[in-house]
């Protein structure tokens, strides 16, 4: 399968990293693009356009993060921040706005109540993408 | 896009696709924001049918018919404004570009006040209809009580801000519609097809058709049933296309709120008379839906729609006074980053990332209007004034924005062109904004002369208050009083 435009959501932990390094590989071989989001969610007692200056320096050091990843896989990345009331529905409209081949998420295992859980937000992609979805576990 | 470039030390990389801060993910669509007008305006029929009723007795329908005309005038209003300016301060934003800063805060001011009221009124009517489970709640001062209860589980649901679903608010307003619905035709099928006579004699019947005075404050207190317009042009900024899906949400929620709201008030007339339906104490004030359905003929079918009629209600007034707590807050968020309000009531707090700060000071004042429920059992209705009054002010101050807007804007994009314009000095004026302009003003100052102390005093009191807050605020931030947005400010389409 070919993979020329590959959207990589990060979300802040270590399985961001792995998952960068593998988009970088998959890419290569096709010379695709890589677009990475950091989804900013807003509550609803905010309004949507809210500009919280906290959460924004939090997104850019994660972004500055994963760019640099990328860079010592001699791979440049597209990153955006997005602004939503849940991440995945606006990862799933990321993936339908920019057409994308391929959503790779990076997850970290997690336990809820002594049960393995994916979260809230895998699921969903899961669920909903337009395209393949790859999960990357990290221990 | 092979790469094989490193950054020398010391280097810094401008990357310019981060220039703009960040992109806004719009999602909701034209169910999710008609589920959320219905869930504001559609809960208003709950409590205000007694209301209506224990001031323009058998007149009620012909009160509700006039002001769900006024209704359709703001909506149409709000349509051509939400579609023109899709930000989250709604009426208040409008207000702003039309006029200036000042404008816009005083009307977002009253919307808060709007929003207060919603938030206490909607709570109160919540035990009446949940006492029929828990007949207990039915007391004054047990359900005023509870309440405030009710105000302060939302108030920390909100500043913990927890997910709500949208799926599952559509699903339940479809629910509540339906039982609405169903409500409606068996009501007029068992109950006002048999006996027509009951309707006419309730309406028309000796001591029953008001005086002008009562209908006119009558269809001020109608209008009570159909505020709640707001909600959808505050949600603009999360749908796309907003300029297409504001203004068919309006018209979808135009026809659903007209016509069952009419529907029940006539079934409710042809059921008891109606000194029955606005008795707050012996009768079906405080829960008119519920005493439809305890008129229904059939035991069967009261035994059905009892406990249906009693979650529906208290599902959908549970949901208007948690979008009372979340309108003040989005609200004063916006006016404060629009610098029209100090920021200290838009701090965000810190874990939860919430407007903690606005959230606990708007339910605490909506659980402070609520004390006199323990004492005083009619007081309902003066709760139903205040709230009147600061919705119908900022109804009134949408129309002039929009009649501003097409004086002073008139080639700027709408995407929701109202008809039936007016030309004045080559200015093309929507005669229903005119209308509506003329109808919310009249209808204001009724409210105001009739309920001086509840309304008016209380009303103005605020006023002053918003302003003394807005005139320090500006003063010591050096900025002008009235600044408005420059010419160049485009609308964020």
């Amino acid at each position: 399968m070919e993979y020329r435009n590959i959207l990589v959501p990060v979300a802040g932990t270590e399985a961001d990293d792995e998952a960068m390094k593998l988009a970088c590989w998959l890419a290569k071989k096709d010379r695709g693009k890589i677009w990475t989001v950091y989804v900013i969610t807003i509550k609803r007692a905010l309004p949507l356009e809210a500009e919280i200056d906290s959460e924004m320096h939090k997104a850019e050091e994660i972004l500055d993060h994963i760019e640099r990843v990328a860079e010592e896989e001699e791979y440049e990345v597209d990153t955006d921040v997005l602004q939503a009331r849940e991440a995945g529905p606006a990862i799933i409209d990321e993936a339908v706005e920019r057409k994308v081949d391929l959503i790779l998420i990076g997850i970290k295992q997690k336990k809820r109540f002594g049960q393995f859980s994916l979260g809230n937000v895998a699921p969903y992609v899961l669920k909903n993408a337009p395209c393949p979805v790859l999960l990357l576990q990290v221990k | 896009m092979q790469n094989s470039w490193h950054p020398k030390l010391g280097n810094r990389v401008f990357r310019p696709h981060r220039l703009k801060r960040f992109r806004l993910r719009r999602v909701l669509g034209i169910p999710a924001l008609f589920s959320a007008g219905f869930g504001d305006v559609g809960s208003s029929i709950y409590y205000a049918l007694g209301v209506v009723a224990l001031v323009a007795l058998g007149a009620t329908p012909v009160a509700l018919v006039l002001a769900g005309i006024i209704f359709i005038f703001n909506s149409l209003t709000y349509a051509e404004g939400g579609a023109m300016v899709p930000e989250a301060g709604g009426s208040a934003t409008f207000a702003r570009y039309g006029s200036n800063d000042l404008g816009g805060f005083m009307s977002g001011w009253a919307l808060i006040l709007s929003y207060i009221a919603t938030i206490a009124i909607s709570a109160y009517t919540i035990p009446p209809y949940l006492g029929y489970f828990w007949p207990a709640l039915k007391d004054p001062v047990v359900g005023t009580a509870f309440s405030m209860g009710v105000i302060i589980v939302l108030m920390l649901i909100n500043i913990i801000g927890i997910k709500q679903s949208t799926r599952l608010n559509l699903l339940f307003i479809i629910f509540v519609i339906i039982t609405q619905l169903v409500l409606v035709i068996l009501g007029a099928m068992l109950i006002l097809v048999p006996n027509p006579q009951n309707l006419v004699q309730h309406i028309f019947g000796a001591g029953n058709w008001p005086s002008t005075a009562s209908l006119i404050y009558g269809i001020s207190i109608a209008s009570l049933c159909f505020t709640g317009v707001e909600t959808i042009a505050q949600l603009a900024e999360e749908t796309r296309q907003p300029e297409k899906r504001i203004p068919r949400a309006y018209i979808l929620l135009t026809i659903a709120v007209f016509s069952l709201f009419i529907g029940i008030s006539v079934v409710a007339l042809a059921a008891m008379t109606p000194q029955a339906l606005g008795d707050p104490v012996n009768g079906w004030a405080r829960d008119p839906v519920a005493g439809v359905a305890a008129h229904l003929p059939s035991p069967v079918l009261r035994a059905i729609f009892a406990p249906l009629v009693a979650v529906a209600a208290a599902g959908i007034l549970f949901g208007a006074t948690n979008a009372g707590v979340l309108g003040s807050s989005r609200l004063v968020f916006n006016l404060a980053t629009q610098r029209q309000f100090p920021e200290v009531l838009s701090g965000i707090h810190r874990r939860f990332r919430t407007p903690y700060i606005a959230i606990v000071a708007f339910s605490l004042l909506a659980i402070v209007i609520l004390i006199p429920g323990f004492f005083v059992t009619r007081f309902f209705a003066d709760l139903g004034a205040l709230y009147v009054f600061g919705s119908l002010l900022s109804f009134a101050l949408a129309h002039a924005s929009i009649l501003s807007l097409r004086v002073k804007r008139p080639d700027a994009p709408r995407p929701f062109k109202l008809g039936w314009n007016i030309t004045y000095k080559r200015h093309q004026l929507p005669l229903t904004a005119i209308l509506g302009f003329l109808t919310t003003t009249i209808v204001w100052f009724t409210v105001i002369v009739t309920k001086p102390f509840s309304s008016g005093l209380a009303g103005f009191a605020w006023m002053i208050g918003g302003f003394i807050i807005y005139y320090f605020y500006r003063h010591r931030a050096h900025l002008p009083l009235t600044q408005a947005p420059s010419e160049k400010e485009s609308f964020k389409l």
